[in-house]
């Protein structure tokens, strides 16, 4: 290591994060960094290996020692402002070989020249660095706020020097508007660029309307001649709406855009594991949770799945989407059926206990084997069909079997058998004996 | 042309039929040429908009929301896919996926405290909690814009309003007003009675004890029966911070 006598020193916190001047934002950190200044004098100092942390005001070397280790953590702070000049690097063949490294002109703290080479040996982004550098050095963040980082020694509005000082609810508010004023300049042309982009945009929107209609009226006029051209055009057409950020009503001819048809592809190989998992049926949100996070990086929009899903029925695929009529919408097998569901249903509710207390939904789902909220649906839809009686109390939904159809009109009474504990099973002895009416 | 009788004729006509779909495939190919070049243009334009602009996006939520609002203004949806332009170029799709994802989570574990009800402040906060490494900020604003896109998996994702704060609703069922009234009620103290329903909107009391049950039964209301005068109280965990408030624990002699 050698000797830093060119540059303060940055302090640290007992955490090992180093402290941050008023206002100043961590903007990059970059491990594996060697910090060599070439001097005049041909004798070279070096800092190898450390941690490079850039921010808006400085940039900061640590080294990379840990705190356990003798030797005291060498530190150096050079402040964006005393950069006077960044070296463009020099593209050749040794550089995509050799690490990258970048070279300023720096005014060191007894005021000499100095050229500081930075090289990066670690796997970087090596342009995105370069243009956080260049973003950083060029933002000036340390002139605007010159005035808050005089220390507060007395009390009162003003400080020492009779600027105005950050405290009590005038600070706060000078303190916003300051903010405002500085994000202001920066952003003013960026909504100048916003206004220029969007009147771009509205342009296409009302070009993509009349497409919009094209791929409509297509649909109903007669084409007694269905090239490939057309269909590949009315799939290139979907394409454009998507990019341009308009949902494209999927008709009963269109097979969408390519990008959700590959999208349905995956998605149904996708979804096979947690059909299985969850029993047969997989509510839709569920699966955007899973699948975005499976992907990581290039998530999907709610709007992609539910268009990717809605074209399962036209493409062959063993799933399906399907949607309830309280509005929950979900993923179930092709070979699913309802009236197997039914049947398991049916011979959990004919159970002693069942007889007895019936079943709510968690029950359901335990027996059944499926989620919790999918057996609500079924016995909520088994209710529908006759099969099953709710009962409503301050506990929640119970579901009994439905007895009602077997009620022969001309013998309503049913017998009671004076040793009453075995009711239940007395009763279902007497109805399903009797018989005829199921 | 002259219309002639006869195989001569329905000959021509399926000619002039021709010709004009020909003419018509012409025309339509001209047009998506044009379409073509537009869609190039504007590409390109995004992009430079993209290329100085991305991180004022990324790093700032007004910014943001009033790209949002212009977006919305001229037609265009920016998160309608992630295959669009504005995702590939901009990178806010991700963003908004991502937490339209965490909200899920987030509803989903509250759910069993506050019965799929919860408040937009706390929804934020605890997002905000659970993206305390992420650098990016945010806003009320992209909240609502990340449940807005969820509302179309079904699930009943939505906000609505109850008086003056905003809640978010995961589950499918649905709120009638009289419903909604309690809630507001509510956020006074975070728990109503019959009697003050009875008589500050002035109902009958079996529809106020009607609507407390059914939001009994949804899971939205807890009942408290172990207070002094007797009186049961239905509290609300959705519109409550529970930090804001101080228990005091009364024991009940026996």
């Amino acid at each position: 290591m050698g000797n830093n006598r060119l540059f303060e020193t940055a302090t640290l916190t007992s955490s090992g994060r180093p402290v941050f001047l008023p206002n100043e934002v961590e903007c990059q950190l970059l491990s594996n960094v060697d910090l060599e200044a070439e001097e005049e004098s041909s004798s070279l100092f070096s800092l190898q290996s450390g941690l490079l942390i850039l921010t808006t005001h400085r940039l900061l070397w640590f080294s990379s020692s840990s705190s356990s280790s003798a030797a005291p953590p060498v530190s150096a702070s050079i402040p964006l402002a005393s950069i006077t000049h960044i070296f463009s690097p020099k593209k050749s063949i040794k550089s995509i070989f050799t690490s990258h490294r970048i070279r300023f002109q720096v005014t060191a703290t007894d005021s000499r020249s100095v050229v500081i080479k930075v090289v990066v040996r670690g796997k970087v982004d090596w342009d995105g660095f370069l243009g956080n550098v260049w973003d950083c050095w060029r933002g000036r963040a340390w002139e605007s706020f010159d005035t808050s980082e005089r220390p507060c020694a007395s009390g009162g509005l003003y400080g020492t020097d009779g600027s105005v000082r950050m405290v009590g609810v005038a600070g706060i508010l000078r303190k916003e508007q300051e903010m405002w004023e500085t994000t202001d300049k920066s952003l003013q042309d960026a909504f100048q660029d916003l206004n220029a982009l969007m009147s771009k945009a509205k342009e296409m929107v009302m070009l993509a309307e009349k497409m919009r209609q094209k791929l409509l009226s297509g649909s109903s006029t007669q084409t007694s001649s269905t090239n490939e051209d057309e269909i590949g055009s009315k799939e290139e057409m979907h394409d454009w709406l998507l990019s341009v950020g308009i949902v494209s009503p999927v008709t009963k001819e269109s097979v969408g855009a390519l990008y959700h048809q590959q999208l349905l592809r995956q998605l149904a190989d996708f979804v096979r594991n947690p059909l299985e998992r969850a029993g047969g049926m997989i509510n839709l949100i569920d699966i955007y949770c899973l699948f975005n996070r499976a992907r990581g990086t290039e998530l999907i929009s709610p709007d992609d799945l539910m268009q990717a899903c809605s074209l399962w029925q036209k493409f062959d695929v063993p799933v399906m989407l399907r949607k309830f009529d309280s509005g929950v919408m979900v993923i179930q097998n092709k070979s699913h059926s309802d009236e197997e569901i039914f049947n398991r249903i049916r011979a959990v509710v004919k159970k002693s206990e069942a007889l007895r207390a019936g079943i709510s939904a968690s029950d359901a789902a335990i027996t059944i084997g499926i989620a919790p909220a999918m057996a609500k649906e079924y016995l909520l839809s088994a209710e529908s069909k006759g099969l099953l009686c709710r009962d409503i109390s301050p506990d929640g939904f119970r579901f009994y079997i439905n007895l009602f159809p077997n009620i022969d009109s001309l013998d309503v009474y049913l017998e009671m058998r004076a040793s009453s504990k075995k009711w239940p099973l007395m009763v279902e002895q007497k109805w399903w004996r009797g018989g005829g009416q199921s | 042309m002259r219309r002639r009788p006869g195989i001569g004729g329905l000959q021509t006509a399926a000619a002039a039929r021709d010709q004009y779909r020909l003419l018509g495939e012409n025309v339509a190919k001209l047009r998506t040429d044009l379409m073509k070049e537009q869609l190039a243009t504007f590409r390109a334009q995004l992009e430079d908009f993209a290329r100085k602009h991305k991180n004022d996006i990324r790093k700032n939520p007004a910014f943001r929301s009033q790209f949002h609002e212009m977006c919305a203004k001229v037609g265009v949806d920016p998160l309608a896919s992630n295959k669009g332009f504005w995702a590939e170029l901009l990178g806010i799709g991700d963003f908004y996926y991502e937490i339209g994802v965490q909200i899920v989570d987030i509803c989903l574990a509250t759910r069993p405290h506050n019965g799929g009800l919860i408040n937009l402040q706390e929804l934020c906060n605890l997002l905000r909690q659970r993206r305390k490494s992420d650098r990016e900020a945010v806003s009320e604003d992209d909240c609502l814009r990340a449940i807005s896109k969820l509302k179309v998996l079904g699930s009943g994702f939505e906000v609505i309003s109850v008086g003056k704060k905003k809640l978010v609703r995961s589950v499918p069922t649905e709120l009638n007003k009289d419903h909604n009234e309690i809630l507001e009620l509510a956020q006074a103290q975070g728990f109503v009675t019959v009697d003050e329903v009875e008589k500050q909107l002035v109902w009958t009391s079996g529809r106020a004890i009607d609507a407390l049950d059914t939001l009994l039964e949804d899971g939205l209301a807890m009942i408290d029966d172990g207070h002094r005068d007797g009186k049961r109280r239905y509290w609300f965990p959705c519109v409550v911070h529970l930090s804001q408030y101080e228990f005091s624990l009364t024991y009940v002699e026996t």
